[in-house]
């Protein structure tokens, strides 16, 4: 099983470039998601990746073999892959099996019960035995999404590559097919590029996460990387919520803005720097006035609260900070003690303040 | 790169020599005189005081069928698409009734209806009131308007209440709730929607009127005058004067590429981007005592232009004598017995016609859906600008791609007229647009997706064409194939100028009849017209599983 390698992948549809020098690897048998917000160029690499487009920089390999490159790209047809589309793309005129049988034609031989035995035996593996001869139109949304899964599947490609392709299902749908893509995918092994614009279905659904902005790779990690060590301010807003406190380093492991001074993470920040620091609103503690922390390191700040809003696992806090002209959001665990008005401390960990580069 | 690059290569290029190539001749010999190159040709034909004249009776004539067609069609798409009028799906069967039928049949019925002295309304006024004058003369240019109007309406409510049918209603009624009151509504969010349909419209009625031939030619040359299509056709009279025909085209051709260009800009700007229309229901207006009125008046116009034609058209197909009342002394069948057994012009003719029709309908269809898909899939570089060929000849009215056809193909390397080959040559080029406008929207309804699931499963690009898209797009084709075919059996204005004895088709005969006062063998030529493009209709309907006119299921 070989895996994707990406060197310099540029693709401009006139002046605008949609990819720009993209850098990836994903490993054989790893599921990496690309993830991103609309437009910042996934669903174009996931089509170079296809080669359903031609690049106008950069490479594409696969195990050993160049498929595209600025000079000459191997069409789609012969590039070993499967593909499931957002709109999942069934044929409507051929049955389930027709659908599914499609992609046994090319490539190595199969006979036709060989044939039958595959196609059956896809559809048992996604739950859809006995759907044989229905229509897709037949079908409900999820169904229809499992049939182009082991329409995907049944041709055991190289590569699988999936472009959003739980964003047409209600909500409750979406969070179990996301289990299900998971297990198939521990089932499988295949090597595969998943692209999404949801961070919750990456998480899940990934080992590794690359968050795209602006047609290149700005970070690359697992879920658990990317949200406690996010190395740009991007990245940090992007996989989950945080507060972001700009400000400017004034010596090493102290960040200052107006009259606040806020100790922060070891970080190679040199002194004069502008950085914005990141802390996550549940690693913040809420203390009654005049309590002092438990311990550890902390900065100690004082603010009044703002709004409160009870949200039933936890409360969700604006407190505007006595210095700085700063507003933090605090999750904080309920009941929802403090009313807005109310005089507060809080504590933040030197550890949970992470000082990020402006870009 | 692409392996298949080839055949679509080869499909653009065909499409530009058979358009690029009569139009070529035709500015090529405009600019001919008979001693070299010159621009006496125009001087003659600008100078030519007929031609002025011939000129702006057409400008009177387009103008008017333009007024009149929007001020019919427009309440009647109002009607249908947004109030509770009765019978909604009647009225929409007869328009498309009316937008089939040739306006040329239209014309001689309304010979037959409003001749000012044996036409029967008029005979029938003078039984009835004792007067000697006639109360209607359908030789003039009142009567050409009108005969002309009848059959160029439904443009113009097809275009507005396809509009308005796409517009949702909670559009008016977010109007409405912020405080607009109805009359507000509808100038301040409906009519402006609609204006660019509405204008669109109109021109699209006004172009009809400036490239038809078959009307003037037989209500304005009795009536003593010409509209520019006649006098086109006249310069090929003997002794033709082919240069003088060719200068004469170019006003005709540039004025229709300027109003295509004004319509497209009309429909660009606004147009359809903001009738999204994908959500929203559409609730009818009640009309209240207006109901039955409403529906009176309709039917009134489709009286004028189905059931009064029809029915004379019917009468003179099976009387004795057309203009003597109805009865069984009067009733026979031997104007069809004359039409396709002893008049020696027709039974070649219905052959050429119906070989012709599937001929060109076939390689027609074809064509449009290689075509269409090439563009919409990007197949071939430059392929965005493909489209500006295969629609430019929506600007070429018929009479003057038949003098281009007629130029470019009596001289070598390919000398086609005489056969059967020239009229192909020009019925392709003329329902290629058509053709291409409806393999487009059949195209576009085929998601990519659909192909690259195929492609990326290791099936090549043809044997995607071969087994996902083209079993997806059949119905599309096929009724693709049967607008061009229903365009060609009833096409006179660029056959009238490319026929032979030996190459005669219905329409040539239709008109060939009139001259000789044939009427009831032209009813029943015109019948059976109607009759082969009725069974097409009902054909595409249920292929498309829709009406043909419409824009939702």
């Amino acid at each position: 099983m070989p895996g994707v390698s990406i060197r310099g992948l540029t693709k401009r549809y006139g002046d605008v470039a949609a990819v720009e020098g993209l850098e990836l690897d994903v490993a054989p048998g790893e599921l990496v998601a690309l993830l991103g917000p609309s437009g910042c160029g996934k669903t174009t690499t996931l089509r170079l990746v296809a080669g359903f487009l031609a690049p106008e920089a950069g490479e594409i390999h696969v195990g050993d073999r160049v498929l595209s490159s600025a000079a000459s790209v191997v069409p789609p047809e012969r590039r070993k892959m499967a593909m499931i589309f957002q709109s999942y793309a069934l044929w409507p005129h051929m049955t389930v099996a027709q659908n599914v049988a499609y992609g046994l034609r090319f490539g190595r031989r199969v006979d036709a019960a060989e044939r039958d035995r595959r196609v059956r035996e896809i559809l048992g593996a996604v739950q859809l035995a006995g759907y044989e001869r229905r229509y897709p139109g037949e079908l409900s949304g999820g169904q229809q999404q499992r049939v182009a899964v082991a329409r995907a599947l049944v041709v055991e490609p190289e590569i699988l590559l999936l472009d959003e392709p739980l964003s047409n299902l209600d909500a409750n749908l979406r969070e179990e097919m996301r289990f299900e893509i998971r297990r198939l995918h521990e089932a499988f092994g295949i090597t595969t590029l998943y692209v999404t614009h949801d961070q919750a279905e990456a998480m899940v659904i990934s080992d590794r996460i690359a968050v795209l902005d602006r047609g290149r790779v700005v970070q690359v990690g697992t879920a658990a990387d990317l949200f406690e060590r996010p190395r740009t301010r991007f990245v940090a807003q992007f996989i989950g919520r945080t507060n972001l406190v700009d400000g400017v380093v004034a010596e090493p492991g102290v960040v200052v803005r107006e009259g606040l001074r806020l100790r922060v993470a070891a970080a190679d920040a040199k002194p004069g720097a502008t950085v914005a620091v990141s802390i996550r609103p549940h690693t913040i503690t809420l203390l009654a006035e005049g309590v002092r922390p438990a311990g550890g390191d902390v900065n100690l700040l004082r603010g009044t609260v703002r709004r409160a809003s009870y949200l039933g696992a936890g409360v969700d806090y604006e407190v505007d900070v006595d210095e700085g002209n700063v507003t933090l959001r605090i999750a904080a665990p309920p009941p929802a003690s403090l009313a807005p008005g109310a005089r507060v401390g809080l504590a933040v960990p030197v550890e949970a303040c992470l000082p990020l580069p402006n870009a | 790169m692409e392996r298949s690059l080839p055949v679509w290569l080869l499909a653009a290029l065909l499409v530009a020599l058979l358009i690029l190539l009569p139009l070529a001749w035709l500015v090529v010999l405009s600019l001919s005189t008979g001693a070299g190159a010159g621009l006496g040709s125009y001087r003659a034909a600008l100078t030519d005081p007929q031609l002025g004249k011939a000129l702006w009776n057409t400008i009177v004539l387009a103008f008017w069928v333009g007024a009149f067609s929007l001020a019919i069609g427009a309440p009647m798409a109002w009607l249908t698409a947004r109030t509770d009028l009765p019978g909604k799906r009647t009225i929409r069967a007869l328009m498309l009734a009316s937008f089939v039928t040739p306006p040329f049949l239209g014309a001689f019925a309304w010979v037959m209806l409003a001749g000012p002295n044996a036409g029967l309304l008029n005979k029938l006024y003078r039984e009835v009131t004792g007067a000697q004058e006639p109360l209607l003369n359908i030789f003039s240019m009142p009567g050409l308007i009108f005969a002309v109007t009848l059959y160029t309406f439904p443009y113009v409510f097809i275009m507005i209440a396809n509009t308005l049918e796409l517009i949702a209603s909670d559009l008016e009624e977010a109007a409405a709730i912020l405080g607009a009151r109805r009359v507000t509504v509808a100038l301040t969010v409906t009519l402006p929607m609609v204006a660019p349909a509405i204008a669109s419209g109109f021109i699209l009625a006004v172009l009809q009127a400036l490239a038809l031939f078959g009307s003037p030619a037989i209500l304005a040359l009795p009536a003593g005058f010409h509209t520019i299509t006649t006098q086109i056709w006249s310069y090929f009279q003997y002794p033709p004067k082919v240069e003088l025909a060719a200068a004469a085209s170019m006003p005709l051709l540039v004025a229709t590429a300027l109003l295509l260009w004004l319509q497209k800009r009309l429909l660009g700007r606004r147009g359809y981007a903001s009738v999204g229309g994908k959500t929203g229901q559409r609730r009818g207006i009640a009309l209240g005592a207006w109901r039955w009125p409403a529906f009176a008046g309709c039917l009134a116009v489709m009286a004028c232009s189905i059931f009064l034609p029809y029915g004379v058209l019917a009468k003179a197909a099976l009387s004795r004598a057309w203009a003597q009342p109805l009865s069984w002394d009067n009733f026979t069948l031997a104007n069809v017995w004359f039409t396709f057994w002893q008049y020696s012009a027709t039974q070649s003719a219905v052959v050429n016609t119906l070989e012709l029709g599937v001929m060109t309908a076939t390689v027609g269809a074809l064509m449009a859906a290689v075509l269409a898909y090439t563009v919409n899939r990007r197949l071939v570089p430059g392929a965005q600008f493909l489209p500006f060929l295969v629609l430019a000849p929506v600007v070429i009215p018929g009479v003057v791609l038949a003098v281009g056809l007629f130029i470019a193909y009596t001289r070598p390397p390919l000398v086609l007229y005489g056969t059967l080959w020239i009229l192909f040559a020009a019925y392709l080029t003329k329902e290629l647009p058509v053709g291409y406008s409806q393999s487009d929207a059949t195209f576009r309804g085929v998601h990519t997706d659909l192909e690259e699931a195929g492609r990326i499963l290791g099936a090549g690009r043809l044997r995607v064409l071969r087994e996902i898209t083209a079993p997806l797009a059949r119905s599309g084709i096929i009724a693709t194939w049967c607008f061009i075919f229903i365009g060609v059996i009833r096409e006179l204005s660029a056959s009238i100028i490319l026929f032979t004895p030996a190459t005669k088709v219905i329409s040539v005969v239709i008109f060939d009849l009139k001259e000789e006062g044939q009427f009831g063998a032209i009813a029943v030529l015109g019948l059976f017209m109607l009759l082969v493009t009725f069974a097409t209709v009902t054909l595409m309907q249920a292929l498309l599983g829709r009406d043909v006119l419409g824009v939702r299921e």
